[in-house]
């Protein structure tokens, strides 16, 4: 199977990652035709989930099919690169009812559009009007101190490594103050001496 | 469409049946529904959000409060998940204390599960026996893990605590009891005149549809097919233990209550053998570098387990650095809520919206998380 | 999916089984009389052994909720504790996972089998772990 994979999409990167678990990354274009290609020549035929990831450093969001065996024995993740901004990409709809649900969902946290879902409305969150949450943009920190206050309370807290740090300084002072006050004692006995020697 | 004649009405926000915060929108003519809409997000906690920000030893304790009812199946994903992406070995003791604990958590849900569907039809004593004997179940619990119902035990490398002392004489206390009692339970509710009569034709599923649209769990077992991850994709030791795995064949809500409580069967058949054949002594944790100190490589992995309800699975990705990328939940409810619930309930009557709910297993925690 | 009633004996007769429950010992405990008993290791309240604590705060490093702060009190210390700060735990956030006991380097933070805490006061919830 993986070679006629190999042949037909002209793709060397097929990685077999445990011995029910397969991957590969296919562009945008033929990716639905590699779903085609698998489900009607080797059975993968049910689609078990679409997942994404933001990989905001380099551009794209890479997005996976993980489709299974009708004999559950055996999955493949199908994934494929979309552009960041303006994603988009065709629905699967047509052929697999539960991807409806799936790009619902995906829509809401990351903001691409599925063509041809025609239920892509909200899901988890409600009226809700800034960036798409999973988006590696959308800073949690951020937003909280902009939209929220913090309970009073807590502001005695203290950072320990500054409080080592002067902890530390303040006993090398004392002990370079301890040093020098005796022997400044130390010279002032002697010259009292001194002068005792000399006054004798 | 006849004039004068729909109403449409709001069903939730409620827990109908012990299921989980979720609503339904129902068009109803008479007491026949037309049309449902299922509605959730009264439970959404950003917990995919949430981990991006944390290591990942960080992110291991808030994963078990994804699934209110059972919550070990989520913390083995991650856990395997992890020790899949960096290599980490569990030793064998390890894995069978995890298999032991798996298999309580396992029968702890179908305890719940039986107090949900048998309050849905008005059966109250059957609902209250079964949450005093869940009770005894998470009372070992607690002596293992320190906590009820929100263990954080199985952690990436191993198990976080051992066992103490004589906990193996009261686990084969508690399953002697449960083999007794759980004939009690046939005789009332299983065996029941009033709950065959309500359940038997009501929400019969397809079985061709159910394998195509990706339904897991009770619901393919009801129709016919053998499907379990510990036989299909077996994970742990379970290739080293001896069970069979229930199926019926009609389809309906009567076929997956027999299916779930052959199931306990199977549950306690595990735990004795688990009990006879645990390794005396092993290692229980396998050391892992400090957390901030731990890094995931640049590489992604799909991990599954068998829960209460069906196939539950995990998709882990990491980035290099001591954050994990991307971790996405995939319960056994989210397909289960949408496409299976709106087109079962077309036809149904309003009185079995929570029957029918309640033996699909429906979790509305993991479907928003 | 109409209900037919058939007649079904057995079905209707068995579950007057349940009647046996009269005369069986109740699942419950005779509470107040008899109190349960929380088990050894459950993850109660902290509790942090003053003389042992260096203050290095891996404990408020570990913790992903934020909810320990590091502050000073007028208290009797550990001569090593080279910050002289003590670790003091906002309830409101802890999610009790003992991560911070996992991760204390002298074994001075522990957890306890309390766990009762109630007040009218929100800022009661900033606990300061005994000393034991």
């Amino acid at each position: 199977m993986l070679s006629a994979i190999k042949n037909n999409f002209a793709t060397d990167d097929i990685i077999v990652k445990r011995s029910d678990l397969y991957k590969v990354s296919v562009t945008k274009e033929r990716v639905f035709e590699l779903i085609s290609f698998i489900g009607n020549n080797y059975s993968y035929k049910v689609l078990n989930a679409i997942t994404c990831t933001d990989w905001i450093e380099e551009e794209h969001f890479a997005l996976t099919y993980i489709i299974t065996t009708l004999d559950r024995k055996s999955s493949f993740m199908v994934q494929t690169m979309i552009n960041r901004n303006d994603a988009h990409i065709n629905s699967l709809v047509n052929e697999f009812a539960q991807a409806e649900i799936m790009e619902r969902d995906l829509h809401e946290m990351y903001g691409i559009n599925f063509l041809g879902n025609k239920n892509l409305k909200e899901l988890s969150l409600e009226n809700w009007v800034h960036t798409p949450p999973l988006r590696r943009e959308f800073d949690t920190l951020e937003f909280v101190n902009k939209h929220l206050t913090f309970r009073e309370g807590r502001d005695d807290n203290l950072d320990v490594k500054v409080e080592m740090k002067r902890i530390r300084a303040e006993k090398k002072a004392a002990k370079e103050l301890a040093k020098k006050l005796a022997e400044e004692k130390k010279a002032k006995e002697e010259t009292e001496t001194e002068e005792n020697k000399d006054g004798k | 469409m006849e004039n004068n004649k729909h109403i449409t009405i709001f069903h939730g926000p409620q827990h109908p049946g012990i299921t989980g915060n979720m609503s339904i929108e129902l068009d109803l003519v008479g007491e026949t529904i037309q049309k449902a809409t299922t509605h959730v997000g009264y439970l959404h906690r950003g917990f995919e959000k949430l981990v991006e920000r944390r290591t990942v030893i960080q992110a291991f304790t808030i994963v078990c409060r994804i699934c209110v009812p059972e919550p070990d199946p989520n913390e083995a994903n991650f856990a395997m998940a992890v020790e899949e992406l960096t290599g980490l070995e569990v030793s064998p003791r390890a894995q069978y204390i995890r298999v032991m604990v798996l298999e309580l958590s396992r029968l702890a849900a179908q305890f719940l599960w039986m107090a949900g569907q048998s309050g849905s039809i008005g059966l109250y004593a059957v609902g209250q026996w079964a949450i005093a004997d869940r009770d005894l179940i998470l009372d070992l619990f607690e002596e293992l893990t320190g906590a009820r119902v929100y263990h954080m035990y199985i952690y990436p490398g191993g198990v976080r605590r051992d066992l103490p002392e004589g906990f193996l004489e009261r686990v084969s206390k508690l399953l002697l009891y449960m083999k007794k009692r759980l004939k009690d339970y046939d005789d009332i509710f299983i065996n029941n005149a009033s709950f065959k009569n309500r359940a038997i034709g009501v929400g019969v599923i397809d079985k061709d549809e159910a394998i195509k649209n990706g339904y897991v769990g009770q619901v393919l077992r009801a129709c016919g097919i053998k499907a379990d991850v510990r036989k299909d994709a077996p994970y742990l030791v379970y290739n080293e233990l001896d069970f069979e795995v229930p199926t019926r064949v009609e389809g309906d809500v009567y076929a997956r209550a027999l299916v779930r409580r052959d199931e306990m069967d199977q549950s306690i058949h595990i735990l004795e053998q688990v009990v006879a054949k645990i390794p005396k002594d092993g290692n229980l944790m396998t050391k892992i570098p400090g957390h901030r100190k731990f890094k995931l490589p640049k590489d992604d992995t799909w991990v599954k387990v068998e829960s209460a309800r069906g196939e539950f699975a995990y998709y882990m990705a990491g980035d290099g650095s001591e954050n994990i990328r991307r971790m996405q939940v995939r319960g056994p409810s989210l397909v289960h809520a949408y496409t299976l619930l709106e087109k079962l309930l077309v036809g149904a009557e309003l009185s079995d919206v929570a029957l029918i709910m309640n033996s699909l297993g429906i979790c509305p925690p993991e479907i928003e998380r | 999916m109409k209900m037919k009633w058939s007649v079904d004996l057995k079905g209707t007769l068995s579950p007057l089984k349940i009647l046996n429950a009269f005369w069986q010992k109740p699942n419950t405990i005779a509470y107040p009389a008899v109190k349960k008993e929380t088990a050894k290791g459950y993850r109660g309240f902290h509790t942090n052994v003053l003389k042992d604590c260096i203050g290095c705060a891996n404990c408020q490093d570990v913790c992903m909720n934020d909810a320990i702060d590091m502050i000073k009190v007028d208290k009797e210390y550990n001569a090593k504790n080279s910050s002289q700060c003590i670790p003091r735990i906002d309830y409101g956030r802890c999610c009790w996972c003992s991560l911070c006991t996992d991760v204390c380097p002298p074994d001075s933070l522990k957890l306890e089998d309390d766990y009762l805490n109630v007040t009218k006061n929100a800022s009661d919830f900033l606990y300061m772990p005994k000393d034991k």
